[in-house]
């Protein structure tokens, strides 16, 4: 557990479907830094340590950033992991504080790719994307979780519409989130007439990219404003390429570590009041809860039904990057924790968990050929 | 297009690859044989109707098909083939394709 090091306040820029010409990933990053110093009260001129992820930084890196920002540094990291980017920047700006390298360090995420540019960062994911499924005309993606979630359906004897509690529940968050891009409710009726995008997934079920950025910062947590409780990580985990591809992705590299992170945190899932969990499709959101040990006996058809369908349980409750949107891609995983931070310094406004007081967060993404390679995890707590 | 598939075999423990690995995740051994695989199963089917970016995209079948006596490869289908279905298998460029065996 982090003692010296907290998350002590959070920041993004305006999400949207069509950035302007203006708009560009560094001015949305610059919107969500400016967000995140307002929120910490904390000069510029203070913070001493910055990472960051974007798929759309190039040809700029990490230090164009900081230049460009005016920040003169002595801790800085570029991180590249997809989904689980923002989690792994997260434990490492955690023990960058922890150990004295740098107080405050900002952690930032940020994407404007453009619908077109998205297109070509899918098709050239990697080599592999590159050269044995994008010649399929594979489209990003989509497909390759459409295979993902039809096993998953096969496996556990799921149908659509288990899905589809998911993806309205999250709507209903999202309802009370401004910076959602897509607020309407949306009905059970909806979501089973909507467009097929790639079979089994229809246009719900395909998370909206957007142009947009987070900014969370990392200090000692006496640098908290004054009233407010900072955020404390009581564990952290991650896991990178856990079974190379082999398996039928079904299960995400949590698996590996999800009993040592509960260990470590002193926590038992049935303790958690918020869940941020990465949701680039429903399939994997129910992957990682199952993984995470929060599905009671793995039957994640009666999960959906009960715990989200009826109980309405506080799983991505800014509405997820499914109604909320997904920057890109690697900021995806700094919305979730953003949140998290939000509701457990009780700051979540309309959508606000009452008394929430712990939280999990999750990372999942790189999509290497099969199925994601990252994943990772934290339990966060409010300080009191 | 040329039949079959390319894999890449570990010559010390034999676990199959695609595509290429620099080493064996089992045993981390380094020489791997490359062998043609001509048939595989489909086990899971999608059909790509739209793509982000994309306005004139016709419908695109994919699968997930274990090939026989190798690894579980992405495979673009050329044909109505489902699951259970026994597909012969090609490539085009670098890319596995699949028809239903005749």
């Amino acid at each position: 557990m982090f003692t010296n090091a907290t998350i002590i306040a959070a920041g993004q820029s305006q999400y949207t479907r069509r950035p302007e010409p203006r708009q560009t990933t560094h001015t949305f990053i610059r919107d969500a830094v400016v967000a995140a110093l307002r929120d910490a009260a904390i000069d510029a001129s203070e913070i001493q340590g910055m990472a960051v992820t974007s798929f759309s930084l190039a040809p700029d890196t990490a230090i164009d950033l900081a230049w460009r920002l005016g920040l003169s540094l002595r801790w800085l990291l570029q991180d590249t992991n997809g989904g689980s980017s923002a989690m792994n920047m997260l434990g490492h700006a955690l023990r960058g504080v922890e150990t004295g390298a740098a107080s405050p360090i900002l952690v930032v995420a940020g994407d404007a790719t453009g619908l077109g540019g998205y297109a070509k960062i899918a098709a050239n994911y990697n080599i592999a994307t590159r050269e044995h499924l994008a010649p399929l005309g594979h489209g990003g993606p989509n497909s390759v979780y459409a295979l993902v979630t039809t096993r998953q359906m096969n496996k556990y004897g799921l149908r659509k519409s288990d899905y589809g509690h998911l993806a309205i529940a999250q709507r209903a968050w999202a309802a009370k989130n401004p910076f959602a891009v897509y607020r309407t409710p949306l009905t059970m009726e909806e979501y089973l007439s909507a467009p097929m995008v790639a079979d089994p997934l229809t246009r719900y079920d395909c998370v909206p990219v957007v142009a947009g950025a987070q900014a969370i910062v990392i200090a000692h947590p006496d640098r908290c404003p004054h009233g407010r409780a900072p955020v404390r990580v009581r564990a952290v985990r991650n896991s990178f390429n856990w079974d190379n591809q082999e398996g039928e992705g079904l299960q995400t590299g949590i698996s590996t570590f999800a009993r040592e992170l509960w260990k470590a945190a002193s926590v038992d899932p049935g303790d958690v009041d918020v869940a941020s969990i990465y949701d680039d499709y429903p399939a994997m959101v129910l992957a990682q809860l199952d993984d995470l040990g929060m599905i009671k006996d793995h039957d994640l058809a009666a999960f959906a039904q009960r715990e989200v369908g009826e109980r309405r349980k506080p799983i991505n409750t800014w509405g997820g990057m499914m109604s909320a949107g997904q920057p890109g891609g690697p900021a995806g995983g700094l919305n979730g924790i953003a949140e998290a931070v939000l509701q457990l310094q009780h700051r979540a406004g309309d959508r606000q968990v009452k008394g929430a007081r712990r939280a999990v967060t999750t990372g999942y993404g790189m999509t290497l050929y099969r199925y994601g390679g990252t994943a990772a995890a934290a339990v966060l707590e409010r300080m009191e | 297009m040329n039949r079959g598939v390319g894999i890449w075999r570990c010559t010390a423990c034999g676990a199959a690859y695609f595509p290429e690995r620099l080493l064996c995740s089992r045993c981390h051994g380094q020489t791997f044989a490359t062998e043609h695989v001509t048939e595989g199963v489909v086990e899971e089917v999608t059909v790509v109707r739209h793509v982000l970016g994309q306005n004139e995209w016709g419908p695109r079948r994919l699968a997930n098909v274990q090939m026989i006596n190798g690894p579980r490869i992405t495979v673009g289908l050329r044909d109505e083939s489902g699951p259970g279905t026994v597909i012969t298998l090609f490539r085009d460029g670098n890319a596995p394709f699949g028809v239903a065996k005749k």
